[in-house]
């Protein structure tokens, strides 16, 4: 640290008699030079999600958060109970022992129509909303920690009773012991799913709409 | 006399910030920070997609680094304030589109305040107080 003093020294006051002493400052224009350009490249990222040319990844955990969507056509499903540990002396626990009984889902391939997607901060709701328009969300590798979830869905090919943990059709495995079962395809209409974790390798999310707002999905 | 001691620390305290960019520094660590939230690692769903997950934890923890540093070690803050934005930008990619665009802009705007700083500037001088000196000093030569 000690080659930090030749430009940056610790008694300002030193060099100059003048008042108020002289210090270090931002210069509006030298920050301009990093921001105008950072600004725009931020406008691109976000034009180009919006257009569904760029996937972004998600991986959200530790606070419940809901997805609705009109539709959603999967390849590659499985889906078994799991149990999910709060950290020792967790404020949530509440009565549940620290312990969250939750089903996993995971598809390979999935393709959603208007999705809607609601986080809680605390009072005020964070909406993303997407592919309503010709150009549907897609998702890959989609893992999702429910504790709830709804719709009308129907399966091809679905295999009823496994072992959690011989699943082969997404390529996530779980416990020993636990029920589940997988199919080729899946379709699920007005779709409307409690998560409380979730991670994508790959989402694209065409018609991207970030806001505010007081009620969720 | 503890009133005094008190004085002493916030003087000292002064005298540490004015030596570096410090809003720059604190804004870029909680951008980092608050990326890092929204994800709250839940260790065993990150691993289910591997090296590719790891990578939204990675820049956050970039951001976070850079902010520190540039608060301990100010000589090197451009090279931090460089690796620093662009870990924000690529944050909307790998992170939760930068922790909800909340962190993004927190590291953005924290970045720049790091680029722009300089020691040893002159006070801020107002436009109009600049403007009534140039003309007191026309009013001399004439």
């Amino acid at each position: 640290m000690a080659s930090s003093a030749d430009n940056t020294p610790e008694n300002p006051e030193s060099g100059s008699s003048t008042e108020p002493a002289r210090r270090g400052r931002v210069r509006m224009r030298r920050a301009a030079v990093m921001a105008v350009p950072a600004v725009a490249v931020t406008a691109g990222l976000a034009i180009l999600t919006a257009e569904g040319a760029l996937g972004v990844q998600f991986s959200i955990s530790g606070m419940p958060f809901t997805v609705t969507a009109k539709s959603l056509d999967g390849t590659g499903f499985e889906q078994f109970g799991d149990l999910d540990n709060m950290i020792e002396n967790s404020p949530n626990a509440g009565d549940t022992g620290g312990q969250v009984l939750i089903i996993t889902s995971a598809i390979k391939n999935a393709t959603l129509d208007s999705l809607c997607q609601s986080v809680d901060l605390g009072g005020i709701n964070l909406l993303i909303k997407a592919g309503s328009g010709a150009t549907k969300v897609t998702a890959s590798d989609l893992t999702t920690d429910s504790t709830e979830l709804s719709g009308d869905a129907a399966f091809n090919n679905i295999e009823i009773g496994n072992d959690a943990s011989t699943l082969t059709k997404a390529g996530v495995k779980g416990k020993k012991g636990v029920f589940s079962q997988q199919a080729d395809t899946v379709h699920i209409a007005n779709l409307r799913q409690t998560n409380y974790a979730t991670t994508a390798g790959v989402f694209k999310l065409p018609g991207l709409k970030l806001s505010f707002s007081d009620t969720g999905c | 006399m503890k009133g005094r001691s008190m004085h002493d620390v916030r003087s000292a305290f002064r005298g540490w910030r004015a030596a570096r960019p410090f809003w720059g520094g604190l804004l870029l660590t909680l951008g980092g920070a608050e990326i890092l939230v929204t994800e709250k690692v839940s260790l065993k769903v990150a691993m289910h997609i591997g090296m590719q997950g790891l990578t939204g934890y990675l820049l956050p923890a970039l951001m976070v680094l850079c902010g520190l540093l540039t608060l301990f070690s100010p000589a090197q803050r451009l090279f931090y304030s460089i690796v620093g934005v662009l870990a924000a930008l690529a944050s909307w990619v790998t992170s939760n589109l930068g922790g909800f665009f909340i962190g993004l802009l927190l590291g953005l705007i924290g970045s720049s305040m790091i680029f722009g700083w300089l020691p040893e500037q002159e006070p801020r001088v107002s436009r109009r107080r600049r403007r009534k000196e140039a003309r007191a000093a026309e009013a001399v030569q004439l």
